[in-house]
């Protein structure tokens, strides 16, 4: 397109500039040859597989020609050339297709060959040849540096369609083995013995396996997290003796807060462990209201014994309690205990955003 | 008993599906059909009429969600109890949505599977904890201030309460020992629950297709 445009300023140029020349004739064969020459590259330039060396030799050489020809055509003295500024096609074309260096090259000879052919260079001569010696390298490396970005750009879609790929196959697989997996869980339970043992090892395997299909899940979206999902976090609790329930959505919370909640509700669930026994269950609900966050922890244990935490307190033997109490109140909100023959629960409360 | 329930058997798995078929025929129910994916489901179901569809979510064809929607079009008194082995959250909750009104995952025991089959049978909801969360989650999600919806379910504060402590494993006899009321009414909390979604689901489908431009003249549903 570019050149195109070039050889048309090349023939207005070379028509306006007629009568000063010394053989018009020769001078109109050139001009004329150079609009046929670049309607036919411009054709075969469109087409990758015609972009050889052969194609850009001839075209150099064709900008070489018409600069020589020109003292011939033109008096002594000529200001442009026959080609004038045309001669940038053929250097961009080399720059395009060798990068910096054929940029720099092409520009040599055409800048070169047009210093030779001149009697005497004016300051105006000296600066075109100039751009157009420096010109040919940037472009070149321009040229370069952007084909490394389409490569480097289609091996990272390559790659994120790979890893698609890949996660949706590992699903089909995971469902699969999950399946399997809970089968066995339940009909160990039922066959009883060392069938059930074997059931419970099954469970445990379902459980780490959902954990890890979760963790996976996780990688592939987010960037570095700032915000982070309290869902996904809560999830990762889920084990044998843990039920987690979750709203089906996404429940952002800054990173650090999220990582406290987190905290105070391990220590929930170790208490839970101590005081209800190891085969107690545990049940944690996350809820997410407009402003604030709730998550509750419920184990099915005997529950405590009535004043036996006032007792707790008025001693000064606060310890797993306190500091579940403390973390809450340093997030900005509370953590309620109620205790009954259902067990008892915890509730954490806490603002959406840091106080 | 005076009648055997019909009950159909959905699940792509073999070993599954059989598996759950001999449970609940050795139950005493009868297993009118089974069928390994949705298109099967879906055809088979007029002419073996259940009274309840066991239902795994992940099958090929139609996905357990459409074919929730389709049986249910087609016999509404039927029952749809998903079991589910993935826990897969939106689908549960769509098909839930859909119309189904009991969910189990597969890890369940047989007794629980059986106890299931009955309830739903009955009418009577069966959640999961994991199940109660994520209803209790949409409404939440439907209350907020962005969700510009009008005629938008709400939860009463003793229905979210319930909800709240089904969320939390609590059974229904537990909960209703703790607010001192009847068993049954905390049953009616819990149906409710179900049956304001499912509504609300029944009406923006019908909005939707008339924002659309697909209701067509079919008479009275």
């Amino acid at each position: 397109m570019l050149r195109l445009v070039l050889v048309a300023n090349t023939l207005g140029v070379g028509l306006y500039t007629a009568d000063e020349m010394v053989r018009p004739a020769l001078g109109g064969v050139v001009v004329a040859g150079l609009v046929a020459w670049s309607l036919l590259v411009t054709w075969a330039y469109a087409d990758a597989s015609r972009r050889t060396w052969r194609l850009l030799a001839v075209d150099l050489a064709v900008a070489l020609v018409a600069l020589v020809l020109t003292p011939v055509a033109k008096p002594e003295g000529f200001d442009a050339t026959l080609a004038g500024f045309w001669v940038m096609s053929p250097m961009l074309a080399w720059a395009a297709r060798a990068g910096w260096r054929g940029g720099l090259l092409a520009g040599l000879l055409v800048g070169g060959t047009d210093l030779l052919i001149r009697d005497d260079v004016t300051q105006g001569t000296y600066g075109n040849i100039f751009l157009l010696v420096v010109g040919g390298p940037v472009v070149g490396y321009l040229v370069e540096s952007l084909q490394r970005a389409a490569v480097e750009r289609d091996r990272a879609e390559r790659e994120a369609a790979a890893a698609a790929e890949r996660a949706r196959l590992a699903r089909a697989v995971h469902d699969g083995v999950l399946q399997v997996l809970s089968l066995v869980q339940r009909r160990g339970a039922e066959l009883g013995g060392e069938a059930a043992a074997l059931g419970r090892a099954a469970g445990e395997q379902e459980e780490a396996l959902r954990a890890l299909i979760r963790a996976q899940d996780r990688v592939s979206a987010r960037g570095p997290a700032t915000r982070v999902d309290l869902s996904d976090a809560l999830a990762g609790l889920e084990s044998m003796s843990v039920v987690v329930s979750l709203p089906g959505h996404a429940v952002e919370l800054d990173a650090d807060r999220a990582a406290e909640v987190v905290a105070a509700l391990r220590a929930c669930l170790d208490n839970v462990e101590r005081h209800a026994g190891p085969d107690a269950t545990a049940w944690v609900l996350l809820e997410a209201l407009p402003d604030k966050v709730s998550v509750s922890v419920r184990d099915d244990g005997p529950g405590i014994v009535d004043g036996r935490l006032s007792e707790a307190v008025a001693d000064g033997r606060l310890g797993v309690s306190g500091s579940i109490v403390g973390r809450l109140r340093d997030l900005g909100g509370r953590a309620d205990l109620a205790t009954g023959p259902w067990g008892t629960e915890w509730t954490l409360t806490l603002p959406r955003e840091a106080p | 008993m005076s009648e055997a329930l019909r009950v159909m058997v959905v699940d792509d798995h073999p070993m599954w599906r059989d598996a759950v078929e001999r449970d609940l025929a050795d139950a005493g129910f009868d297993v009118v059909a089974v069928a390994a994916d949705g298109h099967q489901a879906v055809a088979r179901f007029p002419a073996a009429r259940p009274q309840v569809v066991v239902l795994d979510l992940q099958i090929p064809g139609p996905n357990g969600v459409e074919v929730t929607e389709t049986v249910l079009r087609h016999d509404p008194s039927a029952r749809v109890l998903i079991l589910s082995a993935s826990g897969e959250q939106e689908d549960v909750l769509a098909a839930v949505k859909a119309g189904a009104t009991g969910y189990l995952v597969k890890s369940a025991s047989r007794e629980q599977l059986i106890d299931a089959v009955r309830r739903t049978a009955a009418g009577d909801p069966v959640f999961t904890p994991g199940l109660a969360g994520l209803v209790l989650g949409e409404y939440r999600r439907l209350s907020e201030p962005a969700a510009d919806d009008p005629d938008r379910p709400q939860l009463t504060e003793r229905e979210t309460e319930v909800l709240r402590m089904v969320a939390t494993g609590m059974s229904y006899k537990q909960i209703a020992e703790r607010l001192v009321l009847s068993h049954r009414t905390v049953q009616n909390h819990v149906q409710n629950t179900l049956r304001k979604l499912q509504l609300h689901n029944r009406v923006e489908l019908t909005r939707w297709a008339i924002e659309q431009g697909l209701d067509e003249p079919d008479g009275p549903a």
